[in-house]
């Protein structure tokens, strides 16, 4: 009898130890979130030799992990600190990170998408970078827009440095603007010459679709809908981030100028099927005249394997800067990449020492340009705008651009907004419920509750 | 004789005896089968029980962006998530929760139906005899073993408005249609998920019921056949009867299998299919993963659960007797 009940209780004890395991792992993850002394050391200290930083990277340039390694490899010679660089899919990216910073087991330093900071930063598990951030030249070294990308709105507290930047502008083919007798220097001048000039596309070049953009598919919808709505004079949240005035009317202006395109045949309503990507590849392939892009597309363009351009496209290709909406501004979306030091590294030091190295000029600039994006900050920024005409565009792009509240319910807030701007655009295609101004304003009335729903939530 | 009457009966004598030398080995070969069948359910109970009872518990938190790293220590809610997805028409997650209730409904009854009915046909098709059955029998299993994942990348290709082969078949060669349809927006979206699901199941219905018109006595069709039953009432009065324990079996998992759908929406229409399209399992998954909106998500999928074990119980009740009859 005894040694049967041994058996059991063996049983029950071989079954139970995993979920031990388990409450053991959350009781670490636990107290790994929570703020420890965070480690940092005093300017001028020596690095440890010989120890391996993780980073985490995202596929950004044609061989991630291979391109960013070798990127790294002076850092290494000159300070003796191996950098183990790891690539993670843009498709899992956030819940990797996010698990990272939860469980307080991951890299030392991760690449985060700009809108994504402050959500990670609430999260406890990266280390606040504000006392480092002068031996960098800090907010100085920076256009504002992008500096704000490392902060949370309402805290103290710099989570993040800016690694490399996009902003979104106009791309056009010259060569059709030519056949529709526009004026490259004047063609997207304002929203009405934005307007004529597909007009006179659609008039005049029938074999090419004037003007697309992807639908809710895309990750990035909300990118390409909220410059009309900021030339409007609209926002996506007020003032200090407490309310959503995404049904304000000014903002309906906006998101109606979009949908209006489409009713009025010069946004070819079929590429609202397709995903960012795919919208792309429809502009190098020569069948849309003008796309909302960002400054990758330019760096692909003297890539002979890009097999995705055709010759007309690749041999035309012209940037423009957003136009200029009632507002009197020409907004545009500006993003990027930051790099955020997780608490749990174990070499602070070393990890700082890299993030500062990334962010030395000349990294600055060899980096943007294998990526195509641009530098993040100020000087290198300069000179590759200064490179050609083109660049000139997304430069200045850049310098005007506008990003979004930095508060950590964004993200949620904008798959918020990306529903019901893709519902609007559906309904503009015809495949929704009839478009007119109630269906517009009923839709962002939704968005703007559901938004309103997310600012509530607390930690309490 | 007294030595007789003293011996103990036979019966008795076996009866002492027996439990002594037969209980011994049943207990030794009982405990032999709980250790054969001891790995399969500590697995069960690592990867399924213990999860679901996690998941349980995470549906009455509050369990958001602020309060994630807490996990288990996030804050009580009780019943909040439950109630704001049932009966609070002011939470927008009602109204999504339920337009994907509904959105399920529809998908699960077209699949299923489509799958069935489509499976039970063709069975039929290649059960008689004719040339190259082996070969076409082949063909039409072609579909089962493409992954899911490429099953809706080249649907998605092919229900493309501008350049898909469906439209350019409708529209351009046959002229079946004069506008080209946008397939993968508004409410044709439901059928572009749901004709990819239906063409993905049909080879498993067909080859499941071929197996069954295969094991058929054909003294059944041709006795009736004799007594002058048409093809249609041997079908509805031998045929169908037959299979209606494979039927049974079939129903059972196509419903749950196209409840739990996810792969051929998500890839096809994305994260977040539209009002037309949003299935449960995108919802649970946006909502928890891409929104943090962990305690939502558990809820819903509690409930997604429930429901299910509801699907159970009545297909058992429904079907019990043919599960004895097998």
């Amino acid at each position: 009898m005894p040694k049967r009940l041994a058996i059991v209780t063996s049983a029950i004890a071989l079954m139970l130890a995993p979920a031990a395991i388990v409450a053991c792992g959350d009781d670490s993850g636990d107290s790994a979130a929570k703020p420890k002394s965070n480690g940092q050391a005093a300017q001028g200290e020596t690095l440890e030799k010989g120890v391996t930083l993780t980073l985490w990277t995202m596929p950004n340039s044609p061989q991630p992990k291979e391109d960013l390694q070798k990127m790294v490899a002076p850092f290494t010679a000159k300070t003796g600190v191996n950098a183990d660089v790891q690539e993670v899919g843009w498709d899992v990216q956030f819940d990797r990170i996010r698990n990272a910073a939860v469980a307080g087991e991951g890299p030392d330093i991760t690449q985060a998408g700009t809108t994504q900071v402050p959500f990670f930063a609430a999260l406890g598990g990266f280390t606040d970078l504000s006392d480092r951030v002068e031996e960098i030249g800090g907010k100085g070294a920076y256009a504002e827009g992008i500096w704000n990308t490392t902060q949370v709105q309402g805290q103290d507290g710099t989570w993040a440095i800016p690694w490399f930047t996009e902003a979104r502008s106009l791309y056009y083919r010259k060569d059709v603007l030519e056949k529709a007798g526009v004026d490259p220097a004047t063609a997207f001048k304002d929203l009405d010459s934005f307007k004529a000039t597909l007009q006179a596309i659609k008039d005049k070049v029938p074999d090419i679709k004037p003007f697309g953009a992807p639908g809710k598919k895309a990750y990035d919808l909300v990118h390409q809908v909220m410059p009309f709505v900021w030339d409007h004079g609209g926002a996506e949240l007020n003032a200090d981030a407490t309310k959503s005035t995404i049904n304000a009317p000014e903002a309906q202006q906006g998101v109606e100028f979009m949908a209006d395109l489409i009713t009025d045949g010069l946004f070819d309503k079929s590429q609202l099927e397709r995903d960012g990507t795919q919208v792309e590849n429809q502009f190098k392939g020569g069948r849309l005249a003008v796309w909302i892009g960002g400054p990758w597309v330019l760096g692909s363009v003297d890539r002979p394997e890009d097999d995705t351009w055709s010759d007309e496209a690749r041999e035309n290709v012209g940037v423009a800067p957003m136009p200029t909406g009632p507002s009197g501004k020409a907004y545009t979306f500006v993003g990027g990449s930051d790099l955020m030091v997780f608490k749990s590294s174990k070499h602070p030091a070393e990890a700082w020492a890299l993030v500062k190295f990334l962010s030395e000029d000349q990294t600055q600039v060899d980096y943007a340009k294998l990526l195509g994006m641009f530098p993040a900050r100020l000087d290198p920024q300069q000179q590759v705008g200064d490179s050609s005409e083109n660049h000139k565009a997304f430069f200045e792009a850049i310098q005007t651009g506008r990003t979004y509240a930095s508060i950590p319910q964004w993200g949620q807030i904008e798959n918020a907004y990306k529903t019901r701007f893709g519902n609007i655009l559906d309904s503009a295609a015809g495949v929704g419920s009839d478009y007119n101004a109630a269906t517009v304003k009923s839709q962002l009335d939704a968005a703007a509750k559901e938004a309103d729903g997310l600012l509530a939530q607390s930690a309490g | 004789m007294a030595q007789t009457t003293l011996q103990p009966p036979p019966e008795a004598s076996s009866a002492r005896v027996l439990p002594s030398r037969a209980g011994r080995p049943r207990r030794r070969r009982n405990w032999f089968v709980y250790g054969l069948i001891a790995p399969a359910v500590t697995f069960m109970v690592l990867v399924h029980l213990i999860p679901t009872a996690g998941g349980v518990v995470l549906s009455f938190k509050r369990l958001n962006t602020f309060t994630f790293a807490r996990l288990f220590d996030a804050p009580w809610a009780g019943l909040e998530n439950y109630r704001g997805i049932l009966f609070d028409t002011a939470n927008p997650l009602h109204s999504g929760f339920f337009g994907a209730v509904q959105n399920t409904a529809v998908y699960t009854f077209w699949v299923v139906l489509g799958t069935l009915a489509g499976g039970l046909a063709i069975a039929l098709l290649l059960n008689r005899p004719m040339r190259g059955q082996r070969l076409v029998r082949t063909l039409m299993l072609a579909p089962w073993i493409v992954p899911s994942f490429v099953v809706a990348v080249l649907w998605q290709f092919m229900w493309q408005s501008d350049v898909g082969i469906i439209n350019k078949v409708l529209v351009d060669y046959t002229h079946i249609l004069s506008d080209r349809p946008i397939w993968l927006l508004g409410g044709n979206s439901m059928w572009a998920i749901v004709i990819p699901s239906v063409w993905r199941g049909l080879p498993f219905a067909m080859i499941f019921f071929l197996a069954g018109l295969q094991a058929m006595p054909p003294e059944l069709h041709e006795a009736a056949a004799i007594d002058g039953a048409g093809p249609l009432r041997r079908f509805r009065y031998i045929t169908l009867p037959l299979l209606r324990p494979l039927i049974a079996v079939q129903l059972l998992f196509g419903v749950i299998y196209a409840t739990y759908q996810f792969a051929i929406p998500y890839i096809m229409l994305g994260s977040n299919p539209g009002p037309d399209a949003d299935l449960m399992m995108t919802l649970i998954v946006r909502q928890s993963f891409s929104n943090n909106l962990f305690g939502f998500g558990a809820a819903a999928s509690v409930l997604l659960t429930l429901a299910m074990c509801v699907w159970v119980a009545f297909w058992y009740r429904a079907f019990k007797r043919d599960l004895e009859v097998t």
